[in-house]
């Protein structure tokens, strides 16, 4: 008998039929050829001509054009009957899946445009929440983390929240307390790590009690832990090297301890090496016993770190160390000031805190970009849904339940999602190299955004949200199809109203969202502005600032230390380029802070309730204010003579320090002095100085107050170098002019005010510009959003627009009409965003640096902005309705 | 009446109700299904593999019938078609059609047809 197959498989060739599809329908016409075949010949026709008869059963021409419809048999098939694929909820699942995978091959622009939009989402949402992680849900890198707090004192009366722990204080809570398992506390520092060859480098130190190490529940990697009788006035001088140091400075030298080191010139014993886990105290790379005096009060220097007994409370703590401290305050008033009180409070939130309010409100703001990506993948699926609408009548009404067309479609969202997902996590790993890249290094370095588990729990828990987000709606809207009027194909060419109310309401969410994303970024731009245009009070380009720490062995008086400085200052100033050179304890936007009370000679006396304020207080040498560019008001800045042996005392105050306590008066001749019990001298006032934005440029300034060096003598500067070329190239010859003076001081934190500018608006740049970065793509995916439904509405509608265009409707009408029905879209949404705008924003109100949260400016800008845009995606359909050929229009049906 | 006398758009617009009718007692596969039609009519109506096929799968593609592959000792497999739930429904339907076409056309052509 004659083999049909290839005869059969050559008139499909045209189809791309799957290839076991394929096979199935060679089999079934070569069995009924075959089986006519035979019939022919056993009832006496000739071989040949039997099989002429067969071939001619296959050239009807309306095979290929009849079998066309039979390329996605298997999507078509009915579902829930066994169609095909496995039993039970497994094999229905995997036929899903099956079909799944067809229908977004079927249709891949749409299947792209879905992934991608979803994609866009989640990258913004997973990079974000990557830094949420690694700041607030990572653990700390040590053992029970949980149970570790920060301990510190707060001075409300002073309106002070962190005033740091002193000696006495520290004392009496290790020892009263029930409620810890351990205390430790430690004080930053610095020294200059010298080596044989006495070249010099600069370390940060902490001097820590001996405890710390075993309430951190760490262990040294080699050595021993501090004994308590090192940690004691006077005892030895030993070091524990930070792991990072022991690796790059000793090359992971494994006999490394009872090596002598000197700190500031000072020997001092290796006693061992901490592990990399040690990140607290931030920054120290390497420890040194705290050996306090306990009974030395009055300086509130040290942090604190407790670690909680097995279910104690961190509320159950602070009580207790309040007793413990009310108990103090009462037998050994003497050390102990009972303005301060103990706090208590996670360790991460000391440390991160002030990233808090930042990340969650990024983290809501790209949430609703996700959340707009999704509503905009729910009209689309609709519109899809609604096409599909027939193909889904016909699963119901072959049996499947809406239960299982749910399902079904469910799936296919899933996947979509899943895809979306994936391209998304690397996209958005992209976006957080990115992000991490432009942070300031003072980042805690415990802090990692890495992957974890976390995160893919995270990633898996959005994408899934999102699936049924934009799934579901659909999916039941589409199994909700009425499935007799699709079979008699009468609803084929007008959307149903609910459909259409529904795809409308989407639109008006998204631009809803959009808006309230809008506005935000708005504000928070022109804060930024207003930010960048605040006079720092200083004149920041070409002066480039560094750290010296004189080792106090070495020059141990002041006079010695003025010397150093005075004479380094003078060679400095000697090198080419350089116009200014100057030193200040402390300088602005750097992050330092000193405070001090003082008494303003014939101030208006403090109201009952009135808190005399903490005066940021600078010890600088003469020329500082003339190398910071600072602006004189009145009076004189500091000269040589205010640094000269028994000169008169005196001081420089700011403006607000003027207006805080001299409002309306000449502060120049007027005296201030220390607020203290004890007598201090007066000083008299010589000079006002323009405010300097200390502590940030969108930081309140607190009243200042300038000391020279002699009156408050400090023995590490920060040097400040004002230059007539660009600075950076003077740090050679800086560091060289700095070995000859003394070639065992480092030079450290080397920046250019500029960048200290930059670092300060770090959080704020950012913030600003991802808020503006989640707000374009918003409207992008909103504008889509309404262009899509209006073309789709108008694409429904072609028929209904040529029959008006055939009855004598003017296109321009037509095109107005169009236009006005999805600006009307466009003006609800707008509406409903700025009045949820209003309530939002109140939210970001301490980051708007006294914008008004209802600024009429930006609320007015993003009303045009989104009309414009809106009118811009509507005019196409509408042109594109304008433009329907009514003869065409009614053929097309 | 001669076999071509069946108008060919006639023909397709019936073949759905007559292959429906057919599968109603019981699944059959392609080959039995195309014998009974020219049969039963005795030759008048016949489908070539070339619009039987199409309009088999067409139907399974709307749900109204389904194709099963069946395996018989001493056989080759065999795909058989039943009636689907759907297909009942619509072939109830269909047949309603019909006859009042038929009735219809009847009354409209009067004692030519009677």
């Amino acid at each position: 008998m004659p083999d049909w197959s290839e005869a059969i498989r050559e008139r499909l060739r045209g189809l791309n039929l799957d290839g076991a599809r394929e096979a199935e329908i060679i089999e079934e016409l070569s069995q009924h050829l075959g089986d006519r075949y035979a019939e022919m010949v056993a009832g006496g026709a000739a071989e040949d001509q039997a099989f002429r008869s067969m071939m001619d059963e296959l050239e009807e021409s309306d095979l290929l054009e009849g079998l066309r419809n039979a390329r996605q048999p298997a999507a078509r098939e009915p579902l829930g009957l066994g169609a095909s694929g496995g039993t039970g909820a497994l094999g229905g699942i995997g036929h899903d899946l099956k079909v799944a995978v067809r229908n977004i091959r079927v249709n891949p622009a749409f299947s792209l445009t879905v992934v991608l939009m979803l994609a866009l989402g989640v990258a913004g949402t997973t990079a974000i929440f990557s830094i949420f992680n690694g700041l607030f849900l990572r653990p700390l890198p040590f053992p029970a983390p949980d149970r570790l707090v920060d301990l510190n004192e707060a001075a409300p009366k002073w309106n002070l929240t962190q005033v740091s722990v002193c000696n006495p204080d520290y004392v009496a809570w290790t020892k009263g307390n029930s409620s810890f398992d351990g205390m430790a506390f430690f004080s930053g520092g610095g020294a200059n790590l010298s080596d044989s060859s006495g070249l010099a480098r600069r370390i940060q130190t902490a001097g820590v009690t001996h405890e710390l190490l075993d309430v951190l529940g760490l262990k040294p990697v080699l050595g021993r832990n501090f004994f308590p009788e090192e940690d004691r006035p006077g005892g030895a001088k030993v070091v524990l090297l930070g792991y990072d140091l022991w690796r790059s400075l000793f090359h992971g030298d494994p006999n490394i301890s009872g090596r002598i080191v000197k700190l500031d010139e000072q020997p001092y014993t290796v006693i061992g090496v901490l592990p990399r886990e040690a990140v607290l105290p931030p920054e120290a790379e390497a420890w040194l016993p705290l050996a306090a005096d306990p009974n030395q009060g009055g300086s509130y220097y040290l942090d604190g770190i407790g670690r909680l007994k097995h279910g104690v409370s961190i509320g159950q703590a602070k009580a207790d160390l309040m007793r413990v401290h009310k108990g103090m305050i009462q037998s050994v008033k003497a050390y102990v000031n009972d303005l301060t009180f103990p706090t208590v409070i996670p360790l991460r939130d000391r440390y991160l805190g002030d990233f808090k309010a930042v990340t969650n409100v990024l983290l809501g703001a790209v949430g609703v970009v996700l959340l707009i990506a999704c509503v905009n993948i729910a009209g689309l699926m609709m519109v899809r849904g609604e096409a599909r609408s027939r193909e889904i009548a016909i699963r119901a009404a072959v049996g499947a339940s809406r239960l299982r067309i749910v399902r079904q479609l469910l799936t296919e969202s899933l996947l979509i999602a899943v895809l979306g997902g994936a391209v998304g996590v690397l996209a958005g790993k992209a976006c957080l190299a990115g992000m991490v890249s432009l942070m300031p290094d003072d980042i805690p370095r415990w802090i990692g955004f890495g992957w974890d588990a976390r995160f893919a729990l995270f990633s898996i828990l959005v994408t899934g949200a999102a699936a049924v987000i934009f799934g579901l709606a659909p999916a039941l809207q589409a199994a909700a199809v009425d499935a007799l009027s699709c079979l008699q194909e009468a609803s084929r060419s007008s959307m149903s109203r609910g459909k259409h109310r529904i795809l409308s309401g989407l639109v008006v969410c998204e631009i809803a969202l959009a808006c309230i994303l809008l506005v935000c970024s708005g504000l928070l731009i022109q804060a930024f502005r207003k930010v960048l245009h605040v006079d720092p009070g200083i004149r920041t380009d070409h002066v480039m600032t560094w750290r010296l720490e004189l080792p106090e062995t070495k020059y141990p008086k002041a006079e010695q230390q003025l010397a150093a400085y005075r004479d380094l200052v003078s060679r400095l100033k000697a090198l080419p380029g350089v116009t200014a050179v100057s030193a200040a304890n402390l300088i602005p936007l750097a992050g330092g802070h000193e405070g001090n009370f003082f008494l303003a000679e014939g101030a208006p006396p403090l109201g009952r309730n009135e808190q005399n304020p903490v005066i940021l207080t600078v010890a600088a040498l003469p020329g500082y204010f003339e190398t910071m560019g600072m602006t004189l008001l009145r009076g004189r800045w500091f000269t040589d003579q205010d640094v000269a042996d028994h000169a008169p005392q005196v001081a420089i105050v700011s403006e607000t320090f003027a207006k805080r306590f001299w409002p309306g008066q000449n502060p120049v001749g007027k005296r201030i002095r220390y607020a203290s019990e004890h007598e201090t001298p007066w000083m008299q006032v010589v000079g006002l100085s323009r405010d300097t934005r200390h502590y940030g440029l969108d930081v309140e300034m607190r009243p200042e107050v300038f000391l020279p060096f002699t009156v408050s003598p400090r023995i590490g500067l920060a040097l400040v170098l004002r230059s007539s070329v660009d600075a950076s190239g003077l740090v050679a010859p800086v560091r060289e002019t700095i070995r000859q003076v003394d070639p065992g001081l480092a030079m450290f934190q080397v920046r250019t005010m500029t960048e200290w500018l930059d670092r300060s608006l770090w959080t704020r740049r950012a913030c600003s510009w991802l808020f503006g970065a989640f707000a374009a793509v918003a409207i992008l995916l909103a504008v889509a959003g309404i262009y899509g439904v209006v073309s789709y509405a108008v694409s429904r509608r072609t028929r209904e627009i040529g029959i008006r265009i055939a009855l004598g409707a003017r296109p321009g009408d037509v095109m107005l009409r169009v236009l006005a029905g999805g600006m009307v879209l466009v003006a609800i949404g707008l509406a409903v965003g700025l009045a949820a705008s209003m309530a939002v924003a109140s939210v970001l109100e301490s980051m708007l640096f006294g914008v008004s949260s209802r600024n009429v400016a930006t609320y007015g800008a993003v009303a045009a902005l989104v009309v414009l845009v809106g009118a811009l995606a509507n005019s196409i359909p509408a042109r594109r309705a304008a433009s329907v050929d009514p003869i065409r229009a009614l053929r097309f049906e | 009446m001669p076999p071509d006398a069946v108008d060919r758009d006639l023909k397709k617009g019936s073949g759905e109700l007559l292959i429906l009718s057919l599968l109603e007692a019981r699944p059959r596969h392609g080959y039995e299904i195309s014998k009974l039609i020219e049969s039963r009519s005795k030759g008048a109506v016949s489908f070539r593999v070339a619009s039987l096929y199409p309009l088999l799968y067409r139907l399974e593609g709307r749900g109204l019938i389904q194709g099963r592959w069946v395996e018989k000792a001493g056989q080759r497999r065999r795909r058989y078609y039943r009636l689907t739930s759907a297909g009942k429904k619509v072939l109830a339907a269909r047949r309603a059609g019909w006859e009042a076409f038929v009735d219809a056309i009847r009354k409209i052509t009067g004692d030519e047809y009677a």
